[in-house]
């Protein structure tokens, strides 16, 4: 079935249980799909745009409240909405980060966090992750002393991920806040993984930028994401233009330079405010998620020679596995190759895992009902057993 | 204009977009509870009033 000239219609989510790693959180809830009928044309929340003429002063449909609700929801003073958390990231680096100027990321930013400083034309440290895939605060500590002592300057910004893509480890961002601090290093948290899905208070955490993704962890369409901060920070990334025309005179207004003006303009915002009642409450929930997550790992753990490289238990659902001395020996002579897996997981109607994976690769369980968890869990099992790897008692 | 027939337009979407809320919720068996077979009853029981409504409207 075509829903366009050579375009399917993508029926993924209504027939198979998806646990690909960054999708599942991003999946729509009904309010959303409902309002991304009703406002799929372009400009479809501009009908009611009075003066100011800005995005988050519309109150028909009600995203000057959106807007407030986001920066209270997050514990921040200000919250704008962007086309993805890597706009995010590009308007404070943008706003923050001048040319040569050294800039810290972890050994897990994402790679739009080092575009963004590309961009800006800082140069980029890392800091690295432990043995068990942890940015510490002393390792944070120990690399913002070393680019002092080599650049003979401080960082102009330090990205750190709450949650990050590879591992889905929680990492001690409070801590490493308040050692960047000391420094007088203004941070950015990136919750691309964690606002939506978790509750996250900006303030706690101590960050002067906090971004959350829309598409990836909020149930919202893509590209959709929010950059929150505080009011220390807020006159600075959300400066509004002073730019003149030479020959006309024209002048712009209140829009803000980093968002170049107006950002989400139709379905991506009004998706995203329709789940966010949703979104509010299923933070709350977030417990059982984990839960889940740890039913499945558990199962996959009594394959003989199957590892988790996730931090474990789990405490977030997207997570990194090693099944290189358990499914990959199967994959070695079975007649599907690599791809045995994910075609016996398919015939389950389960999808997401990156086809032909054998060896690592990575899932997120996140939106799974407890008896979806299960069904997930057993299926593991079973292809292992039928194809005859030891497993324990499950 | 049939402002009538439009709203029955929608309300067949948003209808149609609960459906498809239980048909996700329940993959992949697609088993549905007691209390998720009530809801579907009641669904497409409301969905057929907005179908007959366009028929008014639209072919009447």
């Amino acid at each position: 079935m075509n829903c366009g000239e050579g375009i399917d219609t993508r029926q993924i989510d209504e027939l198979y249980i998806n646990l690909d790693p960054i999708q599942a959180g991003g999946r729509l809830t009904t309010d959303a799909m409902k309002a991304v009928l009703a406002y799929g044309d372009g400009y479809s929340v501009c009908d009611h745009c009075t003066k100011p003429f800005r995005l988050d002063h519309i109150a028909k449909p009600p995203l000057a409240e959106f807007h407030t609700d986001l920066a209270s929801f997050l514990n921040m003073d200000i919250a704008r909405l962007v086309p993805g958390a890597r706009r995010g990231f590009q308007a404070v680096a943008d706003t923050l980060v001048k040319p040569d100027d050294p800039v810290l990321l972890t050994a897990y930013s994402h790679y739009t966090e080092f575009m963004a400083v590309e961009q800006a034309r800082g140069t980029p440290f890392e800091i690295p992750a432990n043995d068990s895939h942890i940015i510490t605060p002393d390792a944070a500590a120990e690399r913002i002393e070393e680019v002092i002592r080599t650049t003979g300057k401080t960082p102009a910004l330090l990205f750190v991920e709450q949650v990050d893509y590879q591992y889905g480890n929680q990492h001690p961002v409070t801590d490493i806040i308040q050692v960047a601090h000391q420094y007088d290093i203004p941070v950015l948290c990136n919750g691309a993984y964690t606002v939506g899905i978790m509750e996250v208070d900006g303030k706690k955490l101590g960050a002067d930028f906090l971004v959350g993704s829309g598409h990836k962890s909020m149930a919202a369409p893509a590209p959709s994401g929010v950059l929150a901060t505080t009011s220390e920070w807020a006159d600075k990334v959300f400066r509004t233009t002073g730019i003149k025309g030479d020959l006309t005179g024209r002048t712009f207004g209140v829009k803000e330079v980093e968002m170049m003006g107006c950002t989400l303009m139709g379905v991506t915002s009004v998706g995203m405010m329709a789940s966010f009642p949703h979104v509010k409450s299923r933070v709350r929930e977030f417990d059982s998620q984990v839960r889940h997550v740890n039913r499945i790992v558990d199962a996959l753990l009594t394959i003989e020679g199957t590892k988790v490289l996730s931090e474990y238990p789990r405490k977030h659902t997207l997570t990194r596995m090693n099944t290189t001395e358990s499914f990959d020996l199967v994959a070695k002579t079975h007649k599907k190759r690599g791809f045995f897996l994910t075609s016996a997981l398919r015939e389950r109607g389960i999808v997401g895992i990156l086809a032909g994976s054998t060896r690592v690769w990575k899932f997120n369980s996140y939106g799974v009902t407890e008896e979806q968890a299960g069904y997930v869990a057993d299926s593991f099992v079973e292809i292992a057993q039928q194809e005859e790897l030891p497993c324990l008692i499950h | 204009m049939s402002k009538r027939a439009v709203d029955a337009v929608f309300q067949g979407l948003f209808l149609l977009t609960d459906i498809r809320g239980v048909l996700r919720d329940t993959v992949p068996h697609h088993t549905l509870s007691p209390e998720q077979k009530d809801e579907a009853r009641k669904t497409i029981g409301k969905l057929e009033k907005q179908i007959t409504i366009l028929k008014e409207e639209l072919l009447a």
